[in-house]
């Protein structure tokens, strides 16, 4: 009899638990951090559908560096996640050491804007 | 004006959803790339759903494409019919080589049917144009200047060349570069390392100097080695080439569907090695969906 019951509380708690890890894992924004370039050490969570990187003293990530560009890139929210964009800059932007004009970011990339390097983070 | 070359699909022969494949993607062949005013896509696999949705998103929309089919594989036209209904407004150019225009047609139109795609006839979709390409002669669209080129693979196959502005692209999937080369099959990681491979004239003529070089990259030496007849390439071949083509960038192409991103990782860092061996500065990559490169 204790067995049975011991197996019918782990089948009502466990699925529980599973709803609630899943909850968890959706509300937690994804981050990027800057892990070299003035500002570093810092963590920026991704709570808003567009960022402008850049030099300018109004971008939401300002990397103050003369090779940035006053607004050098995007990181934009994608479906997927967040997508990075080169706004035209003059020395463009570093995806994993290779220079892309765009790219949909995951989890480990590495990016480069001027002297700031920064890693994704996924939820 | 520049070339915008993205990455929608980069997996070959078949799609794969796993987990282990999402850095660099697991849909089939679709590449696009924006010159002047127009938008040429190479290839339907699977990754060109995904760009269909994009084109009906810009603003303005799009009128026209120019899809360039390298081959009738499966994995080259699963895509086209979701394609289509995504873009109801678009006018599709479908170019291709092949001695029978007819095939080409009948094919894709029978893919277009409700028997293989459970479309509601009255649903809009994207009207379809057929062109043909010649290998002798290039042709003309807009200020971009299109060449195609025969590739060893079994059933035949078409890479093409994308000039524009003093810029070039070169797109060259499924594509065996060491197709009739003796030797091929004993090469060991080790054995030939100071001497550049062999690689067909064609090819590589077209490839001279060009910014980009899209190539078949699927195997690494072994698996070469067990799969030779399949139509595709070791990606040490492919550095090889793009060393003597002098490219300035070469993006290896068509994944194994196998492959996790840690072994398309490794084959990259393969390549490099094998690269600075031969003392060649070159940027090599492995073509990741969702990435987009300027030229």
């Amino acid at each position: 009899m204790a067995e049975t019951s011991s197996h019918r509380r782990s089948e009502a708690t466990v699925p529980t638990l599973i709803v609630a890890a899943r909850r968890e894992r959706d509300v937690r924004p994804h981050r990027l951090q800057q892990i070299e370039g003035t500002g570093a050490p810092r963590l920026i969570p991704l709570d808003r559908e567009e960022f402008v990187m850049g030099r300018d003293e109004a971008a939401n990530i300002r990397i103050n560096s003369p090779r940035a560009s006053r607004r050098h890139a995007f990181i934009r929210r994608h479906e997927e996640g967040f997508e990075l964009l080169d706004n035209e800059s003059r020395n463009g932007i570093l995806l994993n050491g290779l220079k892309v004009y765009s790219a949909v970011l995951r989890d480990g990339d590495v990016v480069q804007v001027a002297d700031g390097v920064f890693v994704y983070h996924e939820s | 004006m520049a070339m915008i070359v993205k990455f929608w699909g980069v997996r070959g022969s078949i799609p794969t959803t796993a987990q282990w494949a999402r850095v660099f993607g697991g849909n089939t062949p679709c590449v696009e790339i924006r010159a002047g005013d127009g938008v040429f896509i190479c290839d339907a696999g699977t990754g060109i759903r995904e760009l269909g949705r994009d084109l009906a998103r810009r603003s303005p929309a799009p009128k026209a494409a120019h899809l360039f089919l390298s081959h009738l594989h499966l994995d080259h036209i699963q895509g086209l019919p979701f394609f289509l209904a995504a873009v109801p407004d678009l006018r599709v150019h479908v170019y291709g080589v092949s001695d029978d225009d007819t095939s080409r047609r009948r094919l894709l139109s029978g893919e277009l049917g409700a028997e293989f795609f459970p479309q509601n006839v009255e649903q809009p979709r994207a009207s379809l144009a057929f062109d043909q390409l010649d290998d002798t002669e290039p042709c003309v669209i807009g200020d971009v200047r299109v060449r195609s080129l025969p590739l060893k693979h079994p059933g035949g196959c078409h890479g093409f060349v994308f000039e524009h502005d003093g810029r070039k692209v070169v797109y060259a999937s499924d594509v065996d570069l060491d197709a009739g080369q003796a030797g091929a099959q004993e090469r060991t990681a080790t054995s030939d390392v100071m001497t550049l491979r062999p690689v067909p004239r064609a090819l590589l003529n077209a490839a001279r100097g060009a910014d980009l070089l899209i190539v078949d990259g699927q195997y690494n030496d072994p698996q070469y080695r067990v799969r030779v007849g399949s139509g595709h390439s070791s990606c040490l071949t492919a550095t090889d080439l793009a060393i003597q083509a002098d490219v300035k960038n070469l993006a290896l192409f068509h994944h194994d569907p196998d492959d996790r991103d840690s072994d398309v990782e490794t084959k990259v860092k393969l390549c490099l090695a094998r690269a600075a061996k031969l003392g060649a500065e070159l940027p090599i990559f492995a073509a990741r969906e969702g990435v987009a490169l300027k030229f």
